[in-house]
């Protein structure tokens, strides 16, 4: 089985043609550019790459959120359009979810965390045991207060990933159960959506094109409300 | 902190001129000023340095205007957005890292999400066509 992912959740687009246990190709660019005009681009480059042609993927992934709101949309769109044009099906896969699988194969319990600002964050928990991930929480935007607490009834060191990891280190690191993942495997990944997309068509978990849609995550009504009141504050 | 008295919106423009040359990629231009104080006129003066030929209108209903230019050129009007969810369905916090330049009427209603280092230009309306321009990088500059 073959797979077509893309990312561009945050400032960088990527695409990854993924098969069971392989990464058979993977292009992506951080230029500052719109995703709008790099996507495509780079998924039309990466198919040459591996000589594949869009008629004999089997489908197709892309991250649904949360994240930048240009972004999301801008890859679910163009997951949309050349699914219907193909007749073909896709996995939309969380951002978070998606971060988790940069985990796969090792053993850890997994928090990825992104900034969502006004100091809350985008998070979830995931347990990978030498495999894929396992969800242990429901996608949430909570403050990071909020986040130190849940994690106190967590069970041994959890490792922090995405945008966020940092700032949740440096705020939770007095609680000594969170560990700062590397670089390498910090940040969203198309291989990773690609991964997680491949274990959805295997278990026959895959939508029409038409179903695939955005899952931006709502801040707290207080925090959504907070715009206009802060204002007042520091005035 | 600068203080400028304008008695047209011609003047206003130039004034909105003069700022714009001294802007860098990523700066953000915040109004505060209510209906007919000028923002727009201010907005247009400074589309006639980083953007000449845009045609320069307040977004009241299109929320956001591309002008284009060199480094690209925003104009969001926020008059309508009252939460962060309005906020970040019009791509704001995007813009903020595409290296443009941002102008932002009626910033008083995101000013929470307003970032670091912003501009505040604050238009008040002392007569009929007199206008205290105050700008700043402090919220309210001369106004209170």
């Amino acid at each position: 089985m073959k797979i077509l992912a893309l990312e561009t959740s945050a400032k960088t687009a990527s695409a990854a043609v993924v098969t069971e246990g392989k990464v058979l190709g993977v292009t992506s660019v951080t230029a500052g550019l719109t995703h709008s005009q790099t996507v495509l681009p780079l998924a039309d480059a990466l198919l040459k790459g591996v000589s594949a042609s869009l008629q004999e993927l089997d489908g197709f992934a892309v991250s649904t959120g949360p994240g930048s709101f240009t972004g999301l949309r801008i890859g679910i769109s163009a997951v949309k359009g050349l699914a219907q044009g193909l007749g073909k099906s896709c996995a939309g896969v969380s951002t978070l979810e998606g971060l988790a699988w940069n985990f796969q194969g090792l053993s850890y319990t997994v928090c990825p965390v992104m900034d969502a600002r006004c100091g809350q964050v985008y998070t979830s928990l995931f347990w990978v045991n030498g495999g894929a991930p396992q969800r242990l929480w429901e996608d949430m935007a909570i403050s990071l207060e909020a986040l130190r607490e849940k994690l106190q009834s967590v069970e041994g060191d959890v490792m922090l990933v995405g945008d966020g990891a940092e700032l949740a280190f440096s705020a939770l690191s007095g609680s000594g159960k969170v560990l700062l993942s590397p670089p390498a495997l910090r940040y969203q990944s198309a291989a990773s959506v690609g991964f997680a997309a491949l274990a959805r068509f295997a278990a026959g978990e895959t939508v029409s094109p038409a179903e695939l849609l955005p899952a931006y995550l709502r801040l707290p009504q207080a925090e959504r409300e907070l715009l206009a009141r802060e204002a007042g504050k520091k005035g | 902190m600068m203080n400028f008295t304008s008695h047209s919106p011609a003047e206003t423009e130039k004034i909105g001129a003069q700022l714009a040359r001294m802007l860098r990629p990523g700066d953000v231009v915040a109004f505060r000023g209510g209906m007919g104080a000028g923002k727009t006129a201010f907005t247009r003066g400074m589309a006639s340095v980083l953007s000449p030929d845009a045609e320069v209108a307040s977004p009241t209903f299109a929320l956001i205007n591309d002008y284009g230019g060199k480094v690209p050129f925003w104009h969001f009007d926020m008059y309508r957005i009252t939460t962060m969810d309005d906020l970040y369905s019009t791509g704001f916090f995007d813009y903020l890292e595409m290296g443009g330049i941002l102008a932002v009427e009626w910033s008083e209603n995101i000013d929470a999400a307003l970032p670091d280092g912003t501009i505040y230009v604050d238009i008040r309306i002392t007569g009929e066509e007199e206008r205290a321009i105050t700008i700043g990088s402090r919220k309210g500059g001369g106004a209170g």
